[in-house]
């Protein structure tokens, strides 16, 4: 099954060509855009993306497997991400973990069985002075609390 | 030129030398992994660190510049530690499958750890990180992952010299793991170099896999005889039969590669061989002994030329045969028996498959060879094909195991035509099928000489084991041959006569087995 | 006390072009313009202006690196990669102030004759790269990027390029290679970024904090900026406070504030009344710090005296109660998490502190575990291409040497004295 960029994404592509001097610079916005595209990044992502670039599928999966942003295999719907680093795990990070491990049915790095939500624990997202943080999708939640995170989680349609 | 002292002793050195190329130089091994000559320097195995004055960390040889008045130590506690110190971390996910792993006494890790380890281990069992073993990843190789040090010999192998980048890392930190992307496996002529640049057993070779033990190998130099590039080898072979060739180093020729149809032409000398001389009485074969077979054979050439007229008797040599057995074979056919009709085959069409690298389209060690010592091909060997075919041959004595592309049918037909048809020749094939008279040869392993590549370099092969069977030296067949023709060659072996054909031959001109050394020496004049 | 980059960060439309101007934005811009690009290299020299991102790298020195030969086009990079632990400063300037970023882009580019800059920004700053694409569209059409940026006939583009989520990108080569589509895996130095780097061009990379600290110094000249802070540590820092404080947040503040100052007068002190137990300085990879070590100025000079660094500026807090061995295992799983792989000490010795101090924290720690960690720091430590695996090493160290108690305890009872909570 064959992928390819909308119209809009095509467009988008041609004009990152024009902002870098290497065509190969174009790989991690790419892939970023082949994320939004296509839900994940699939094989087949992987191998429209190496012909567009013109370079081996071994080599955009090598960099595709290298950042933790771009998921090879689907997620769910939402993709909670519960920073588990230092100054969130100060004040309080692992007991919303298993919170939300336990209110969701699923142990980080699973998807609820109805596909909604996916949960991941991640490492600093870099606003530490509001921990604890997640990142749902793209949307940072910060000062998070028990209360908080279900009232979060619980509006998401 | 930037002078180092390394270990109390001084080198000048050309400027741009690393502090590892230098110390080679004066004999200093510094230990590595991911750097190789011919490949950009990575710096990532950490293997060579080295303590520099004036540098407050310990560098690494291979990517530090010699500067002038460098002063480098490499026999301290403290780098003696570093070492042992990467050596160990190196290990730790190491699966040590050297009783099954075929890397096993040629192994990079096993030879540090025994002079650089003898540590034990300090990493429990059960926190080891699994990869995938045993995969089939296309060419000639098979991928062990858990066994990789993640050089990356291998990506930049694929990235620089083959431009195919067929391999990569995926993930990151100790679960990194080289791969190739699912369905897309190896696909270039030059596999093969993967295994002999890994320098562990993570990247192997299909062919060689669990059939010997590398320490029960001999190794010798030779030339590869699948194409007329002559890729210098080293041919491994315990006994008499040959297990692997590997490249050798030659940057005139083929810097430190081969591809992989040359790599499996060893198979050739140890199967479907002709190691018994026989005669064909009634359709079959009869065993016969060069004692009596020789003098036969040389008398019925003779006796054909005497009956019929020189013009009836036709010599077909092969661009397989050395230099020296191409100048004695000329001689044979030209002073010896008075024939004109003297030319020499192909083993495959011309234009067979060639690249921008190393394989060449004429699939024959030394046509170059034959044309320089005077000997015809193309149109030539066309012409004397037609006059076979339109019986005008009662005598033919051909060299090789085939005529041209023609298939064992066609080859039949044509010999069918000829009266006497002795072959010299190494293995089975449509020529050993028709022919009247078997003089089996000695292959390329089992004798000693030259051949000239494509761009006319001259470049010795050497005798690795005496010939199987009966086999005998095509050169003390054709002195035999010769002297019962009254040629009184005192010719004793390829040095003699080399010597001779060098007195009189105008490209090989002044040229001696010394000059042409080990990397091969151009020939004067090239035949376009 | 006078602020250079926060001043009106309070003032949520000053993101935008038209609120910037009319706090004096791009004014500095046309100061710079007509002043020679080699004075304005000697301002930030004067400015004492230590690289913001973590090394602290005198900023002026390295524009020096750039080949005096123009003929290879030379290029800016800001490293907005911010992914040390603790460190939360460069988000707050690209969501307040983008436009402070900007026109530090086009002086710095303009003194360094350069006529590209790519703004590498950490990829799960989605929002934040929003920003700062809208602050820069704006500038595009205003004239203030582009073609004959006002007149001056110096030309600029300015692009922003997302990471995927690698903290070590945060390391300048490891940088230039995500730039160019690679993994992102630091290169052997030499060559230099300055000699060699992205596209193979002549590259400065800068921390955003510091290329927003150039309009004010263009401003009101180098020696004025160095005054605010110390003599070799000129100027103000953002500060992150974070960990258990009563006010956690970014705070501009002289670079020669104390940091015990920083903790209780700024951010309030600690937080439901608890002790101190210990600080972690300037990001997650600077040797942490007990109570009676904090009575110190945090610059950079007098924070490695005292044998740690200031680093990133992110200053975290640990209170009493907290099991050290717990923090260790939470930092030594995101070193072994971020490793690049590239060479052997950080990719197996990361993976394998992980797996000791993990060990002792679950109560399965042997004996000879904690000299196995400080041996195989030796080993990793000042022997890899990048510091990542020194950054992994000086907490383990420090860790161990200054709350050793807690790790013979561990292994002595085979269990957390803590009952495995923070």
């Amino acid at each position: 099954m064959r992928v390819a960029f909308s119209e809009t994404g095509r467009a988008k592509f041609e004009r990152l060509l024009t902002r870098y001097p290497d065509r190969k610079a174009v790989i991690l916005p790419a892939l970023h855009l082949a994320q939004k595209e296509f839900g994940y990044v699939s094989d087949e992502a992987i191998v429209y993306i190496a012909g567009l670039v013109g370079t081996s599928p071994a080599d955009i999966e090598g960099v595709a497997t290298f950042y933790t942003m771009y998921n090879r295999k689907p997620v769910g719907k939402y993709h909670v991400q519960i920073c588990r680093n230092i100054s969130c795990s100060l004040l309080g990070a692992e007991h919303l973990i298993e919170h939300v491990s336990t209110k969701l049915g699923v142990r980080p790095g699973e998807t609820t069985p109805d596909g909604k939500f996916t949960l991941t624990t991640v490492e600093c997202l870099g606003s530490c002075g509001t921990a604890p943080v997640m990142q749902v999708n793209d949307e940072y939640h910060e000062n998070l609390t028990v209360e908080s995170i279900d009232r979060i989680l619980d509006q998401l349609p | 030129m930037p002078t180092l002292t390394i270990n109390g002793m001084t080198v000048d050195v050309p400027q741009g030398t690393t502090i590892l190329n230098a110390a080679k130089e004066v004999g200093v091994e510094i230990p590595h992994y991911c750097y190789h000559p011919k490949l950009s320097i990575a710096g990532n195995c950490r293997m060579c660190l080295v303590e520099v004055e004036k540098f407050p960390k310990l560098q690494t040889a291979c990517s530090t510049v010699v500067t002038d008045g460098m002063v480098v130590r490499t026999d301290t506690e403290k780098v003696g530690k570093a070492v042992t110190g990467v050596l160990e971390l190196m290990l730790i996910h190491h699966p040590i499958d050297c009783p099954i792993c075929d890397q096993a006494g040629e192994c990079g890790l096993q030879n540090y750890y025994m002079k650089f380890g003898l540590h034990k281990s300090r990493y429990a069992l059960e926190d080891k990180v699994h990869k995938k073993k045993v995969q089939d990843v296309g060419g000639q190789i098979v991928l062990d992952a858990e066994r990789c040090i993640l050089c990356s010999r291998c990506v930049r192998f694929l990235d620089e010299v083959t431009g195919t980048r067929e391999l990569h890392f995926f993930d990151r930190g100790d679960h990194s793991e080289i791969s190739i992307f699912p369905g897309r496996p190896l696909e270039n002529n030059y596999t093969g170099n993967l295994a002999d640049i890994c320098p562990v057993g993570a990247l192997t070779s299909k062919d060689f896999r669990f059939r010997c033990r590398v320490w029960f190998l001999k190794a010798f130099d030779s030339i590869c005889t699948g194409c007329s590039r002559g890729c210098n080898v080293d041919a491994h072979c315990k006994g008499d039969i040959l297990y692997r060739l590997k490249p050798r180093w030659n940057d005139a020729v083929n810097q430190a590669w081969m591809c992989d149809f040359g790599r499996l032409t060893y198979k050739a000398m140890n199967e479907a061989r002709l190691l018994i001389p026989f005669v064909r009485e009634e359709g079959a074969r009869k065993v016969a002994a060069w004692g009596s077979l020789l003098p036969d054979v040389a008398f019925r050439l003779k006796a054909a030329a005497d009956k019929g007229g020189t013009d009836r008797v036709a010599v077909i040599a092969s661009p397989q045969s050395s230099n020296e057995e191409l100048y004695l074979l000329r001689r044979l056919a030209t002073e010896l028996l008075g024939t004109k009709n003297l030319a020499f085959t192909h083993r495959v069409a011309e234009d067979g498959f060639a690249d921008d690298f190393l394989i060449q389209a004429d699939k024959n060690p030394n046509s170059r060879g034959a044309q320089l010592l005077g000997i015809p091909g193309g149109a030539a060997f066309d012409a004397l094909v037609s006059k076979i075919a339109g019986g005008g041959i009662d005598a033919l004595l051909i060299f090789g195991n085939g005529i041209g592309a023609l298939s064992e049918e066609e080859t039949a037909a044509l010999l069918a035509k000829v009266p006497f048809v002795v072959q010299a020749g190494t293995n089975e094939g449509p020529v050993s099928k028709a022919a009247t008279a078997v003089l089996p040869s000695a292959s390329v392993a089992e004798r000693g000489g030259t051949f000239t590549n494509h761009a006319g370099r001259v470049q010795r092969f050497r005798f690795g084991f005496p010939a199987r069977g009966k086999a005998k030296n095509p050169i003390e067949i054709l002195v035999g041959l010769g002297n019962r023709l009254g040629a009184g060659w005192t010719f004793a072996g390829e040095a003699s006569v080399f010597r001779a054909l060098a007195e009189t031959e105008a490209p090989f001109a002044g040229m001696s087995y010394d000059s042409i050394g080990m990397f091969g020496q151009e020939t004067k004049c090239h035949m376009s | 006390m006078e602020t250079v980059l926060t001043t009106h960060f309070a003032n949520e439309r000053y993101r935008r072009l038209d609120t910037y101007r009319q706090y004096g934005g791009y004014e500095a811009l046309k100061k710079a313009f007509a002043m020679d690009p080699g004075q304005i290299i000697d301002e930030v020299k004067k400015a004492n202006l230590r690289g913001r991102g973590g090394a602290g790298f005198p900023a002026g020195v390295k524009w020096g690196f750039l080949p005096k030969d123009l003929s290879r086009p030379r290029v800016l990079v800001v490293n907005a990669d911010e992914g040390e632990p603790g460190t939360f400063k460069d988000r707050v300037i690209m969501t307040r102030g983008p436009h402070l970023l900007i026109e530090g882009i086009v002086i710095s580019c303009f003194a360094l004759r350069a006529h590209a800059c790519w703004i590498y920004i950490r990829g799960e700053f989605v929002r934040e790269a929003r920003i700062v694409d809208e602050a820069i569209a704006e500038a595009y059409a205003a004239g203030f990027l582009g073609r004959n940026i006002l007149g001056s006939g110096f030309d600029l583009d300015v692009t922003v390029h997302r990471g995927a989520g690698a903290y070590i990108c945060g390391e300048e080569t490891s940088l230039i290679n995500s730039l160019e589509g690679k993994r992102g895996w630091p290169r052997l130095k030499p060559p230099f970024p300055a000699s060699v780097g992205a596209f193979g061009l002549p590259t400065i990379v800068n921390n955003v904090e510091t290329i927003a600290d150039i309009p004010w110094i263009v401003t009101h000249g180098g020696e004025t900026f160095a005054a605010l802070g110390v003599e070799k540590n000129g100027g103000t820092r953002l500060i992150g406070v974070s960990g258990a404080v009563n006010r956690p947040g970014v705070y501009e503040l002289s670079a020669g504030v104390n940091l015990k100052d920083i903790i209780y007068h700024h951010a309030g002190g600690i937080k439901d009344g608890k002790a101190l137990k210990a600080v972690i300085p300037g990001g997650s990879s600077t040797p942490v710090l007990r109570p009676d070590e904090i009575d110190v100025s945090y610059d950079i000079e007098s924070m490695a005296k005292i044998g740690t660094m200031a680093g990133s500026g992110g200053v975290i807090v640990i209170p009493e109660g907290t099991c050290m061995v717990r923090a260790l295992s939470v930092l030594m799983n995101f070193y072994a998490h971020e490793s690049c792989g590239q060479c052997t000490p950080c990719r197996e010795g990361t993976g394998w502190l992980k797996k000791i101090v993990g060990r002792i924290e679950a109560g399965k720690g042997r004996e000879g575990d904690v000299e196995l960690i400080l041996d195989l720091c030796d080993n990793m430590m000042g022997r890899t291409i990048c510091p990542l695996a020194d950054a992994a090493v000086m907490p383990a160290q420090s860790f161990i040497w200054k709350f050793r108690e807690e790790f013979d305890r561990h292994i002595g009872e085979q269990k957390c004295p803590y009952g495995n909570r923070f």
